[in-house]
């Protein structure tokens, strides 16, 4: 039976991947029998893309029992209720992804169904209008959700945006405190044994070896073990993610301040992301090289900042895709290691929480037993899928004149991704498949968004009389501003409740 | 209203029955008036099925959507209550087990329930899973509850419950619904069905005597015939009999005898099973089989032979072939229950697909148009619902250690759907259990019927070893001290109906 556990697990990497998974095993596994080691290099940048999150961030942080007001302060984090959506679609546009509903189903009708007859018997408001976490922050303004279920505060949802180098250094500091070894070293080789090709060591450029029965690939881009080791192979999907680079600057906070959303401006060639934290904000423009050069590219960073520049642009490269496998032999990858998809959604930090929760569910003995691989591979690999589709979608509907944008509106699009777009349109369903991490609300924010009106709607919608109808939805529509004008800007929630120590 | 009005006028259901009022009285509560007249046509001369008189517990659901009241329905129906099924001679003659209506035990730390239980069983100090569970516990004991509203014991959280009942009673109560919020009965014999010239869309159902019933949406209740969906519009079957050999059945009722249990009981055959269902007033019996492996008359002889009271009326034979249709919804037909597939009672499914049927047509309500995409959305989920239902039933056949008949053995060596293999492959791996947050049958029931059939993971969960041996022991102990308090605690199945829910006799 149980005759070969695992004694000692082997994290490749520290960064964001590294620490989180790191934390979790330290909470979760670390005891006299199980042994975790990080082997890290200071000389090797971590990417710390990726500094806004999805509300799942939250689950983690509790299943590690953080305190949340600690960790708002380590990390310099801010509120988040969704993301900005500028220029996308067509230049001049603005929509909202915020993370909430449009309100309760009326009569066995769905809320977006009666915004759609609203629409039909002439009403043009905006869908947005029925949007807690839309209104709030249109307003600047945040408060975590009331418990109470009948409070018109109740009903959504946030995460957080945070330095993500600060993040991976509390995680450290969490792991280091539970047992979890850190190891500095540059990792120059990789050992298999003979017999089965399983990794036996990485050996460091001082030459000491270290050795383990698992090894998490946490090594970013570079997937040293998974791919440098491995040949796990990449699964390409640039035909529809065309962005391969990006670059990266903070600067000082201004413009609109801390707002409590992400903000995603669509460029020639890309988008920029803003991320406001309580110390500076992050920009970043992801680009496509086929279509904008990289000074082209730095000088329209550059030149659509909020504030001071505090550094110069970082570059990174990429390729949309994922890792054919994401577990083989003895080797795991998690993070960036095991693909990459824009940050758009901000959904990095979501796959690597569910890639160590996915590893805990299916976690092997020695052996690896290919059978709990292959499982855990097909779930990831639908995992990555889906998430790919819900970007897609951001992209592939769009008035732009640019050949980037044009080449986008005219990809042949994933089957999956063409059906679910063809019901929408239709009237209004969402399809969820296995898999879908973004709920029917993103999924509408987005089609609704971008413009989508389905032609029309559900006909149980026509059962309530229109006079109800028109009154149900002005009430909630008043609840909801009124409840939005009722809470505190972000800046002085986090005064009052979290405010972090300031940073030099 | 929308730009032009493309609002059904008239909804046709065709056949009663359990699907066809269901339908009715759903369809009558919920869009009556609003979509035109809704109306029924049924045959008294063309029998319902009527079997499938056990349920599931997301019942309860449909019955509050329609604000139906559960003491008055299971007076009503000859209802009794259901807290799981027992397995006889399944996975090995002589053997027992339960499926049980709700989860065992708590998880500790990372570990699942079972992971803990498996370790300490590997480890010679658990008892049997049914002790770490409420329903199973309650139904040994014959005693049945609902549970206490508000404020119950936390060991009441993992405890569902379903019903038996009469069908066909169960009909006639929905009728009396149905018709009471304005569905409209016709009785006659569908002869013919007229289909529009332009896009072969269901016209009209003419009856014997000549009568046309014109409507805009047909949802076709006829049973296996299929009148509609098949015989009218050819939307073809995809068959499962590879994996569910079974193509008949014979069903009897018996005079009760001793207590009213409070589960459905099915024992494993020679060349089937038989199911025991009992209800208030009668025991429900049948005998589902293969016909390749023995005769009508030598079932009929098994069947009445294991009665335990009085037979009540000679067997009535039924003929299927398991499987789905390839759309449950062709153009302007729905097709509801047996007409939209079959699948063995053995885990009282059917009556469950009819109603997330019905709710899912009031999520993908039709107008005139019949939009294709929305249409192919609710086939997807239809097509992956039954899909789910069959895999959990074929896990019944393919796991055990049976090989005593041909039908047995032909389990043992069938190959199966990849869906299935997976997850009979990771719990005989690892004990593993990976089931979606969606599906119909959730982990606890996989591994009752696993653990029930004879599966045996092969090695344990490494994470269950790092818990500290005394405090698995403590947490279990304490478990199954709380359900075996609880439950004898309860009140008896019999005195329970009685003092809430005694139907005349």
């Amino acid at each position: 039976m149980l005759d070969q556990p695992i004694r000692k697990v082997v994290v490749v990497g520290g960064g964001t991947a590294g620490w989180m998974t790191a934390a979790a095993f330290s909470r979760l596994l670390v005891s006299p029998a199980v042994q975790v080691e990080v082997v890290e290099s200071e000389a090797i940048g971590t990417v710390g893309v990726g500094e806004a999150t999805i509300p799942t961030i939250r689950n983690f942080n509790e299943k590690l029992g953080l305190d949340e007001v600690e960790f708002i302060r380590q990390t310099q984090a801010s509120f988040k209720l969704g993301i900005d959506f500028r220029d996308w679609g067509r230049v001049g546009h603005r929509y909202f992804h915020g993370f909430g509903d449009f309100g309760a189903d009326h009569e066995q009708v769905q809320a977006h169904q009666l915004w759609r007859r609203l629409r039909a018997l002439g009403d043009d408001s905006s869908l947005e209008d029925w949007s807690l976490p839309t209104a709030a922050a249109a307003l600047n303004r945040f408060i975590p959700p009331s418990p109470d279920p009948r409070s018109p505060l109740h009903d959504y949802s946030y995460a957080y945006h945070f330095d993500a180098g600060l993040y991976a250094a509390f995680l450290r500091r969490y792991a280091e405190a539970r047992g979890v070894v850190r190891t500095e070293g540059r990792i120059v080789d990789v050992a298999l044994r003979g017999a089965d090709g399983f990794v036996e060591a990485v050996v460091l450029d001082d030459g000491r070896r270290v050795e383990g029965d698992l090894f998490i690939d946490c090594s970013g881009f570079r997937a040293l073990l998974i791919e440098g080791t491995l040949k796990a192979g990449f699964e390409d999907w640039s035909r529809w993610l065309p962005c391969d680079r990006a670059l990266a600057v903070p600067c000082k906070l201004g413009g609109d301040g801390l707002t409590p959303y992400t903000r995603s401006t669509a460029r020639e060639a890309g988008w920029q992301w803003r991320i406001p934290l309580q110390h500076r904000i992050g920009n970043g423009y992801v680009y496509s090289s086929a279509f904008v050069d990289d000074q082209r590219a730095a000088d329209t960073l550059m030149s659509n900042l909020d504030g001071d520049a505090l550094d110069d642009p970082r570059p990174l490269r990429f390729l949309a895709g994922r890792r054919k496998k994401f577990w083989d032999r003895n080797v795991v990858a998690v993070g960036l290691s095991g693909g990459f998809l824009e940050p758009l959604e901000s959904t990095s930090i979501s796959l690597i929480q569910n890639g160590v929760a996915r590893l805990l569910e299916f976690f092997p003995d020695r052996r690896c037993d290919p059978l709990l691989a292959d499982e855990f591979n097909r779930v990831s690999a639908q995992e990555y899928e889906r998430i790919r589709d819900f970007i897609i979608l951001h992209y592939c509907i769009n008035q732009r004149d640019e050949p980037m944008w044009r080449q986008v509106r005219e990809v042949e699009l994933p089957d999956s991704l063409q059906a679910k777009i063809a019901l929408y349109k239709a009237r209004g369903h969402v399809a969820i498949h296995e898999g879908d991490g973004f709920a029917r609300p993103s999924w509408i924010s987005i089609y609704n968004g971008l413009g989508v009106v389905p032609e029309t709607y559900d006909p149980l919608a026509d059962r309530i009389p229109e006079a109800e109808l028109r009154r149900l939805m002005d009430q909630r529509r008043a609840v909801i501003r009124h409840a939005a004008q009722s809470i505190p800007t972000q800046a002085a929630f986090i005064a009052q409740h979290c405010a972090a120590e300031p940073i030099g | 209203m929308q730009d032009t009005d493309r609002s059904l006028r008239k909804i046709v259901v065709v056949g009663g029955g359990t699907a066809g009022w269901m339908a009715a009285a759903a369809l009558s509560q919920l869009v009556g008036g609003r979509f035109g007249a809704i109306e029924v046509v049924e045959s008294d001369e063309i029998g319902t099925v009527g079997v499938g008189e056990a349920t599931i517990p997301p019942l309860h659901l449909f019955h509050a959507l329609l604000g139906i009241d559960e003491n008055a329905f299971v007076r009503a129906t000859q209802g009794a209550f259901k807290l799981g099924i027992e397995f006889r001679d399944w996975g090995r003659k002589g053997g027992r087990y339960f499926h049980p209506f709700g989860a065992y035990g708590a998880p500790m730390g990372l570990s699942p329930f079972h992971q803990t239980w498996l370790r300490a069983r590997a480890e010679g100090v658990a008892d049997d899973l049914d002790a770490y569970n409420l329903a199973a516990s309650a139904a040994a004991l014959n005693r049945f509850v609902r549970p206490p509203a508000g404020q119950a014991p936390p060991v009441f959280s993992t405890f569902g419950y379903a019903f038996h009942f009469d069908a066909s009673l169960y009909a006639k109560f929905l009728r009396r619904f149905a018709e009471a919020r304005g569905a409209r009965r016709t009785e006659g014999k569908i002869v013919d069905v007229a289909l529009r010239d332009e896009d072969g869309f269901v016209e009209a159902v003419t009856l014997e005597d000549g009568r046309r019933v014109e409507g805009d949406f047909f949802i076709d209740c006829s049973g296996f015939r299929g009148l509609l969906i098949e015989q009218a519009l050819k939307t073809g079957y995809e068959d499962w009999s590879r994996w569910l050999p079974c193509d008949r059945a014979l069903a009897v009722p018996s005079a009760n005898a001793g207590p009213l249990t409070p589960y459905t009981r099915s024992t494993a055959e020679a060349a089937g099973w038989r199911w025991r269902i009992p209800l208030q007033h009668r025991t429900g019996n049948g005998h589902v089989y293969c016909s390749a492996h023995i005769s009508d008359d030598e079932a009929a002889s098994a069947l009445l032979a294991g009665l335990d009271g009085e037979a009540l009326a000679d067997p009535r034979p039924l003929r299927f072939t398991p499987g789905r249709r390839r759309k449950a919804w062709n153009r302007n037909v729905l097709a509801l229950g047996l007409a939209s597939g079959f699948i063995e009672p053995l885990e009282s499914t059917s009556i469950h697909l009819i109603q997330t049927a019905i709710t899912r047509l009031f999520s993908y309500f039709p107008d005139r148009d019949f939009d294709p995409a929305t249409v192919d959305e609710y086939n997807r989920l239809s097509a992956q619902e039954f899909e789910e239902a069959r895999d959990f039933v074929i896990l019944h056949y393919a796991v055990g250690e049976r090989d005593d008949t041909e039908l047995w053995r032909y389990c043992q060596a069938m190959s199966l759907p990849d869906s299935l293999r997976r997850k009979i492959d990771l719990y005989r791996g690892h004990g593993r259990i990976h089931v979606l947050p969606n599906e119909l049958f959730k982990e606890h029931s996989w591994l009752a019927v696993l653990e029930g059939q004879g599966a045996r993971p092969e090695r344990l969960d490494p994470l269950a070893s790092l818990i500290d041996g005394a405090a698995l022991r403590g947490q279990l102990g304490a478990i199954q001290a709380a359900v075996r308090q609880t439950a004898q605690a309860l009140p008896s199945h019999e005195a329970f109906i009685a003092s809430h829910c005694r139907a005349e006799a």
